[in-house]
């Protein structure tokens, strides 16, 4: 029974990585969205899993995308090497701002994680070295603008952030994460450092944020304030997430595939509003698919195995 | 030798004086039971010392160390454990996920291990079907399974906060007998109870709490006969 | 009520932070005046705006992040009403009430009556959602086209020396201090309020002492959304009205409530002054002007980080 999963997961990855051959450019800069949208919507989700919930994405996503733009323009970087620093600096935002907030729980945790990135957007816009209000362009897009490259890139941090939940759902994480989200005076009873493990999967979420948001600037050589710290940044993929099924690894992606997806096509038929239907979307799930999509899939295949 | 020595300690809770100076020590491998009343302070001196709450004052020594401001985890890993008056099972994991969180956070065991070792401590203490979640567990096999998880942590002295309530007169004498199990193989145990055939039947010495302090102290006869344990009780007799 | 104030007074934190507000009040009326006034009015404003939530957030732990959209389709309303009837904004005010607390009662029995006593995400995601069906379908209808009414009593104003003030604005301090007067007396003084009070800080104890704690919620649901609906055709005289102007309300008046002290009327009212004080303050400086968006961010991490540390002791 196992190996069917992990066969169908093979299946996957081969048919991912060959996909570019038999798709157009506008598709494959969909494809592009996906991948990042994934990437978000699964780094929430594993957030989620220990019980916080953060609206910090646009926040890591932007300093991110921030750095990675800055290195290869005052220093010419290697456009993957920006890309890590990028990632890296967002980890190190969210230890500092960790290690202080993450004593706190429930809201007051989840305004501090808006407030960074709404912090860092008026900063960037106020600076000179940062583009002050324009923004920074830089020269070339990564790879030249090669789609094949960049798909594979966006694949990859996909990927990663899909093995990244895996781990964590297969080693002791798991135990650590549920047991704080459950009941935090058992773990903390039973020995879980709830405050290391919790600093942890913090950093951790923030640098696969930043390190999406670094690789989606690159694609597009530029950033702006108001672009790099959109707050749909840390709302759509928050949709997402809950549609495919909060708490699975395969519901976030499935959620950002079909709602990216349906965000494209909505915005061509609807200029005017059309993230509407994500709201309608978002209200639906809440108030009768709590569990999402994954959740209906499980409840089909119980009944299937009854 | 005292493995647990509490000196004066009060926990204060705004203008609630939960517990106030109480000192007690508990000998290595004995069993100590502490009764009271409703209110008395019971599970905040099993809190206070396990580590959920710090204490507003006093101090706490655990095997010649003090740790009087150490989180609960730590507490833990220094060889604390306890169980919860009102079970508080977990549950996002299944019973044997439950006990292995104790053996992998309380000891640092790699999973394998952790796994095998709960497996064991299910067997000693009878629970069945490791792989069942909460919701297909009754209420007496929960409470086991709260007891297996906090000796998977290997302390050195283990808390039981009304581990008898709620249970029948054959559970009780099932867990009267499990308990006796766990103290056979050197562990140090004390017991809050309300049930006093079980503090009769168990324990060494008992303290008595009333009001937050120790009201007095020593075996269960001479406790139980003491009038003062009586009034707190029951009253005082009615002037007719 | 004077006996409490009086207490109040005696706690000496509170008459120490009283003093230093004071003063830095007194200085910036000294230095700059305009500040002074101007951050008054401002202050007003956030506190009108907030006070509805602190009402359902603070009160009864009810979480709506829908609460700036409503504010927003309040003041669409009164755009429409001024528009098609030529009726002026400010009588639009008391028809708003009565037709959003109707509006109020059917989206509370159409959504949030599921997810009271669920865990506050999907509370929070609920709230979004409305949000977004709200904003984006008045993109829809009236696209991202931003609205403004050019109403001469708007631009009145006075003059006291040689520094002049907008007068209109002072509209806000006085529908503040209404508004904070209604609910301190709703909260303390009838017994609804208190049974509102009671749901918040013990939801269990409130049932067993016989409050009918579903009525309750609607009741108090009811009245948030009224009020901040009502509050859109006031806000909407003096600014200008675009579809997404709601979620900046939203998230300030969430971070006062925060701030503020859950469940403290007062508190909301002293972070408000507090903020709008000193927004005005840093918009005034040429110099460091551009980083007013800053300040109140800055202000609740402050106050969490504080609250953070406070809580060292379990």
């Amino acid at each position: 029974m196992k190996y069917s999963k992990y066969f169908a997961v093979l299946v996957l990855l081969i048919a991912s990585v060959v996909l570019p051959n038999f798709l157009g450019l506008y598709q494959l800069q969909i494809m592009n969205f996906v991948f990042v949208y994934i990437a978000f919507a699964l780094s929430w989700d594993l957030l989620l899993r220990s019980g916080q919930l953060s609206f910090g994405i646009a926040g890591f996503a932007g300093i991110g995308g921030y750095i990675s733009v800055l290195c290869g323009y005052h220093f010419a970087l290697n456009p993957i090497l920006c890309i890590l620093i990028g990632s890296a600096v967002a980890g190190i935002v969210a230890l500092l701002v960790g290690y202080q907030v993450l004593k706190l729980r429930g809201l007051y945790f989840s305004i501090v994680t808006l407030a960074i990135g709404e912090i860092f957007r008026v900063i960037v816009r106020n600076l000179e070295v940062t583009g002050a209000a324009e923004g920074i362009l830089l020269p070339n897009a990564i790879f030249m603008g090669n789609a094949f490259k960049t798909y594979w890139l966006m694949l990859t941090i996909a990927a990663v952030t899909i093995i990244i939940s895996i781990l964590f759902k297969k080693t002791r994480i798991h135990y650590a994460l549920t047991s704080i989200a459950n009941d935090e005076i058992v773990a903390a009873s039973s020995g879980v450092n709830i405050f290391k493990y919790l600093v942890i999967i913090f950093v951790v979420t923030s640098a696969i944020q930043g390190m999406a948001g670094a690789a989606y600037w690159q694609i597009y050589a530029s950033v702006t304030p108001e672009g790099a710290f959109n707050l749909g940044f840390a709302l759509l993929p928050i949709t997402m997430a809950l549609f495919g099924g909060v708490g699975t690894t395969w519901g976030p992606v499935i959620g950002a595939t079909i709602l990216s997806v349906t965000a494209e096509y909505l915005k061509l038929q609807f200029p005017h509003g059309h993230l509407l239907v994500y709201g309608f979307i978002m209200v639906v799930a809440i108030l009768w698919f709590p569990r999402g999509i994954m959740g209906v899939i499980n409840k089909i295949t119980a009944k299937f195995n009854n | 030798m005292a493995i647990l020595k509490t000196t004066e300690v009060s926990r204060l809770f705004g203008g609630l004086a939960a517990l106030i100076d109480v000192s007690i020590e508990v000998n290595e491998n004995e069993i100590m039971g502490i009764i009271g009343p409703n209110g008395a302070g019971k599970s905040t001196f099993t809190n206070v010392v396990a580590g959920v709450y710090l204490p507003t004052s006093g101090k706490i020594e655990f095997c010649g160390q003090d740790i009087t401001r150490n989180a609960a985890h730590e507490k833990c890993h220094a060889g604390i454990s306890r169980t919860f008056q009102l079970t508080r099972p977990l549950v996002g994991l299944n019973l044997i996920e439950n006990v292995m969180l104790g053996a992998m956070f309380g000891r640092n065991h790699p999973m394998e291990t952790a796994r095998k070792e709960s497996m064991e401590l299910c067997k000693f203490l009878d629970l069945k079907n490791i792989e069942r979640p909460i919701s297909a567990m009754t209420a007496l096999e929960i409470k086991k399974m709260e007891i297996a998880r906090a000796l998977a942590t290997k302390p050195k002295l283990l808390f039981l906060d009304e581990a008898m309530a709620g249970l029948n007169k054959n559970e009780t004498m099932d867990m009267i007998d499990t308990v006796r199990k766990i103290h056979s193989q050197g562990m140090t145990i004390v017991i809050i109870e309300h049930v006093m055939r079980v503090i009769r039947e168990l324990t060494h010495r008992v303290v008595v709490l009333e009001w937050g302090k120790v009201l007095c102290e020593g075996t269960y006869d001479k406790v139980s006969a003491d009038p003062r344990v009586i009034t707190a009780y029951l009253g005082e007799e009615a002037e007719c | 009520m004077l006996n409490s104030i009086v207490n109040k007074f005696k706690q000496r934190n509170f008459l120490l932070g009283f003093i230093i507000m004071l003063s830095v009040i007194v200085l910036i009326g000294i230095y700059k005046p305009a500040v002074l006034v101007e951050g008054l009015q401002r202050a007003a404003l956030y506190a009108l705006i907030a006070l509805p939530m602190a009402l359902l957030l603070g009160i009864v732990d009810i979480i709506n992040l829908a609460h700036g959209e409503f504010m927003m389709v309040g003041a669409y309303f009164a755009y429409f009403m001024s528009v098609q009837f030529g009726m002026d904004p400010i009588v639009t005010v008391l028809p708003a009430l009565c037709i959003f607390s109707v509006f109020g009662i059917a989206v509370y029995y159409l959504t949030f009556v599921h997810v009271i006593g669920k865990p506050p995400l999907n509370q929070l995601l609920l709230g979004f959602g409305i949000s977004l069906i709200l904003s984006e379908g008045m993109t829809a209808i009236a696209t991202n086209a931003p609205r403004k009414l050019s109403l001469d009593y708007v631009s009145s104003s006075a003059s006291i020396g040689d520094f002049t003030f907008g007068t209109f604005e002072f509209i806000y301090v006085g529908a503040a201090l209404i508004l904070f007067v209604v609910l301190q007396t709703f909260l303390k003084k009838t017994s609804t309020g208190q049974a509102a009070v009671a749901v918040g800080q013990n939801l269990r104890g409130a049932t067993i002492v016989g409050i009918n704690v579903k009525r309750i919620y609607i009741l108090i649901f009811c009245i948030s959304i009224a009020l901040i609906s009502a509050i859109g055709p006031l806000f909407m005289t003096r600014y200008t009205l675009f579809p997404q102007m709601g979620s900046s309300f939203t998230l300030k008046s969430f971070s006062l409530v925060a701030v503020g002290g859950m469940g403290s009327i007062t508190g909301v009212v002293y972070a408000a002054i507090i903020l709008g004080m000193s927004e005005t303050l840093v918009l005034s400086s040429l110099k460091y002007g551009k980083w007013a968006e800053i300040i109140y961010f800055a202000l609740i991490i402050g106050v969490i980080m504080y609250r953070s540390h406070q809580r060292q002791v379990k």
